[in-house]
C-alpha cells in the first residue's frame, strides 16, 4: 500500500486563472516528496463545514522547489466555490498523495496526450515530469469548450510540448473537439505506434478508448467517480469492470484513477 | 491533580475500554486506516457487512452528498465472510480492541449459517446482526421492519453463537420500538439505533435519479436528531444496552447520544471525511470528563435532565 498522509497546510496562493478557474498552491515537503502524477488529493472545506460535507478530490497538477503541490480546478458547485474563497495563510486539511497515478513511458516510445478541460491538470504534472527524463517533444491535444476558459497556454510553451488546441465554437484554436484532432491523426500512416494518456470528461475518455480499441493502441484514461473518502473505504466510487469475472467493480481511488483502458467496461460508462 | 476518567462500558457482557466505536461499513476492513492513527485506542471496531457469499454491489453512481448528509447505495459489496476470515482477520487480530463483524443475509438459514461460522473464530468478539440495509433487493431491511421477522433472524442468530449478539435497527418503520422489544425478547445482548434513513436526490437536468438505484440511505449529520430522537426512545423501551449512532461528528455529538441513554457510541460517515474523528472522540471525551470533574463515563450515560429529573428514572436504571 502507498504511503497516505493527513496533513493541514498553509495555503500559500489560490488565485482565479481562467473564467472560474482556479490554481492553489500550498506547501508540505511530505506530500510533495512523495506525490507522482495521477494521484489525487482529498481536500477538505473545513472542519466545522457540514455543507459541503465530504472531503474534494482534485489531481495533484504540479511539484514546485519540491515543497509546494498545486491543484488546478474549475468552480461548478458549491465545494470549488467555497474553495476559491480561501486565502493565503488559510489551514486546510489535505490527504494524499492517493491512488496509482501514470505508468511513466517508456524513453524509445511515442506518447500522446490527450487533455479536455481540467483533464490537463495532472497531465501537465506528467509532461512536467517527463521533462526531465526525455528529450523528445510530446505531442498533446488540448480542448475546451470556448477560448474564455483556456487556461496554462503559456506554461505549456515553457515546456517540450507539441500542442494542437481546440475549442469547440472555435473562438480560439482548431474549431471541434480533441477527439477530432485524434481521428484525424490515427487516420494518417504512423510511422511510430503512439501510446495515449488521457484524462477529462467521461464521454470523452469513452471516444478515446474505442479509438484505441479500434487501432489498437495501448491506451491510459484518468477517471473520475463520485467519491466519499477517496480511501478504499466506502466503495462509492465503483467503475465496472470490463472483464467482470473475478472483480465485478474497480474502485477509482484506489485501483485508479488511472486505468489502462481495456480494464473499464465502457458499455456502461 | 485529577486521575484519569474511566471510560470503560459494558455491552451486553462485551467489555470496551471506551464508548467509541467504528461504525460497520465506514472503516473498512481496518487497514485502511490504520496509518492515521493507532486503532486499539478505540472501544470497539464493527467491519463492513459481511455476506454468506461475495456481493457485486450496486452498479455507479452509489453516492451522493445532500445538505450534510450522504445518500448512499453501495449495495454491501463484500468480500464474504470466508475470505474475511481468511485474508482480513489476520490483520485485524493485531489490533488490542474488540472486533465485531457485522452481518447480513438474503435468508434467515444464511444468518444462521454466518453465525455458526463466526461462533469457531476466537478473534471475533460480538456479532452485529444488520437487518436494516435499505440497498439491497431482498432481506436486509424487510428483516427489520417486521417485528416478527426480526425476532427470528434474532433468534436463529442467538441460537448458532454464545457471542453477544447486537441487533441493528432500520429507522424506517412507523413505531421502532416494537422492533426493539421483539429482538429484545429473542435474546438480543444489546441494540444499535440507527442505520441509515430511505432517502432520494433527482438531478433536474437530466430528469434522472442520482442514484443508479433510484433511492439510497441518508446519514451525516443530516440525520443527527431524528437518529438521537430514535436512541431515546427506544432506551426508554428496553433494558438492554443501546449503542447510539446518526451522524456523530465530534464529541458534543457522541454526548448527547450518551446522555440520552447510549450505552456506547459508533462513529460512521465521519471516518470518511476525517479518519481521525473516532480517535479524537475518544480523547475529547478524556478532556471533556476532566474538565467537569467526572471520574467515571457512567456518570453521564442516562443523564438527561427532563423537568429536573434524570432520563435513566425513565426505564434504563438497572442496567448500571
Ligand atoms: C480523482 C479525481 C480527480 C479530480 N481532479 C480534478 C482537478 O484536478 N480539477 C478539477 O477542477 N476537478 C477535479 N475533479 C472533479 C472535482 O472533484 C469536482 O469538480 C468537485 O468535487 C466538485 O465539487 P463541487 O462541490 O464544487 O460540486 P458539486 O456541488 O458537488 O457538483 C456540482 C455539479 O457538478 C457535477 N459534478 C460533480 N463532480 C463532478 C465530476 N467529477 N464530474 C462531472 N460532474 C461533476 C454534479 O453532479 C453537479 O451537477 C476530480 C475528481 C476526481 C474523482
Ligand atoms: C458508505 C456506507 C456504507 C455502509 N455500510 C454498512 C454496512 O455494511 N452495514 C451496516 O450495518 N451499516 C452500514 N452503513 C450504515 C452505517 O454503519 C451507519 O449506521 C449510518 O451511516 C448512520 O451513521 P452515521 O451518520 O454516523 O454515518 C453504511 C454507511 C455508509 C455511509
Ligand atoms: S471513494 Fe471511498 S472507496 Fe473510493
Amino acid at each position: 500500500m502507498n504511503k497516505t498522509l493527513e496533513e493541514v497546510v498553509s495555503i500559500e496562493f489560490n488565485r482565479q486563472i481562467g473564467i472560474d478557474t482556479c490554481l492553489m498552491g500550498f506547501r508540505s515537503t511530505s506530500l510533495a516528496s512523495l506525490a507522482k502524477p495521477g494521484q489525487f488529493l482529498m481536500i477538505h472545506l473545513g472542519r466545522e463545514t457540514k455543507d459541503p460535507l465530504l472531503r474534494r478530490p482534485f489531481s495533484i497538477h504540479g511539484i514546485k522547489d519540491k515543497n509546494k503541490l498545486m491543484i488546478l480546478y474549475r468552480i461548478i458547485g458549491k465545494g470549488t466555490s467555497l474553495l476559491s474563497t480561501f486565502k493565503e495563510g488559510d489551514p486546510i486539511s489535505v490527504i494524499g498523495p492517493l491512488g496509482n497515478g501514470f505508468n511513466l513511458p517508456r524513453p524509445n516510445e511515442r506518447t500522446l496526450f490527450v487533455a479536455g478541460g481540467m483533464g490537463i491538470a495532472p497531465l501537465f504534472f506528467l509532461t512536467q515530469v517527463l521533462n526531465e527524463v526525455q528529450k523528445h517533444k510530446f505531442k498533446m491535444f488540448l480542448g475546451f469548450p470556448t477560448s474564455q476558459e483556456v487556461v496554462l497556454l503559456d506554461q505549456l510553451k515553457d515546456l517540450n510540448v507539441d500542442l494542437s488546441l481546440t475549442t469547440e465554437d472555435g473562438s480560439l484554436g482548431i474549431k471541434g473537439l480533441v477527439t477530432d484532432l485524434l481521428d484525424q491523426y490515427l487516420g494518417q500512416r504512423l510511422t511510430k505506434r503512439p501510446v495515449i494518456y488521457a484524462c477529462g470528461p467521461t464521454p470523452m475518455l469513452k471516444k478515446i478508448a474505442q479509438k484505441s480499441f479500434t487501432f489498437n493502441l495501448k491506451c491510459y484514461v484518468s477517471l473520475e467517480g463520485s467519491m466519499a473518502c477517496g480511501l478504499g473505504i466506502c466503495q462509492g466510487c465503483a467503475v465496472k469492470a470490463a472483464n467482470s469475472k473475478d472483480k465485478p467493480y474497480y474502485y477509482v481511488c484506489q485501483d485508479g484513477p488511472v486505468f489502462p483502458a481495456e480494464m473499464i467496461d465502457w458499455e456502461v460508462m | 491533580m485529577v486521575s484519569s476518567p474511566n471510560l470503560s462500558v459494558e455491552i451486553g457482557g462485551l467489555k470496551l475500554k471506551n464508548p467509541v466505536i467504528t461504525a460497520s461499513g465506514t472503516f473498512g476492513y481496518g487497514n485502511e486506516l490504520i496509518p492515521f492513527y493507532d486503532p486499539s485506542l478505540l472501544g470497539a471496531i464493527i467491519v463492513k457487512g459481511l455476506s454468506l457469499r461475495p456481493m457485486p454491489g450496486n452498479p455507479p453512481p452509489r453516492i451522493v452528498e445532500t445538505p450534510c448528509g450522504l445518500l448512499n447505495a453501495i449495495g454491501l459489496a463484500n468480500i464474504g465472510i470466508e475470505t474475511f476470515i481468511e485474508e482480513k482477520l489476520p490483520f485485524l487480530s493485531k489490533i488490542n480492541t474488540p472486533i465485531i463483524t457485522n452481518i447480513y443475509g438474503h435468508t434467515i438459514k444464511d444468518y444462521a449459517k454466518m453465525a455458526k461460522r463466526i461462533e469457531s473464530v476466537d478473534r471475533i468478539a460480538a456479532i452485529e446482526i444488520n437487518i436494516s440495509c435499505p440497498n439491497v433487493e431482498e432481506g436486509g431491511m424487510a428483516f427489520g421492519t417486521d417485528p416478527d421477522i426480526a425476532a427470528m433472524v434474532t433468534d436463529q442468530v442467538v441460537k448458532n453463537t454464545t457471542k453477544p449478539v447486537i441487533v441493528k435497527l432500520t429507522p424506517n418503520v412507523t413505531d421502532i420500538t416494537i422492533i426493539a422489544k421483539a429482538v429484545e425478547s429473542a435474546g438480543a445482548k444489546a441494540i444499535s439505533v440507527t442505520n441509515t434513513f430511505l432517502g432520494m436526490a433527482v438531478d433536474v437536468a437530466t430528469r434522472r435519479p442520482k442514484l443508479a438505484n433510484i433511492t439510497g440511505g441518508l446519514s451525516g449529520p443530516a440525520i443527527k436528531p431524528m437518529a438521537l430522537y430514535l436512541v431515546h426512545k427506544v432506551v426508554a423501551n428496553v433494558k438492554i444496552p443501546v449503542i447510539g449512532l446518526g451522524g456523530i461528528m465530534d464529541y458534543r455529538d457522541a454526548l448527547e447520544f450518551l446522555l440520552v441513554g447510549a450505552r456506547a457510541i459508533q462513529v460512521g460517515t465521519a471516518n470518511l471525511i476525517n479518519p481521525k474523528t473516532a480517535m479524537e472522540i475518544v480523547n475529547s471525551l478524556t478532556d471533556f470528563c476532566v474538565r467537569e470533574k467526572i471520574s467515571n463515563i457512567n456518570q453521564i450515560i442516562g443523564g438527561l435532565k427532563v423537568n429536573g429529573e434524570n432520563h435513566e428514572k425513565g426505564g434504563d436504571k438497572k442496567n448500571k
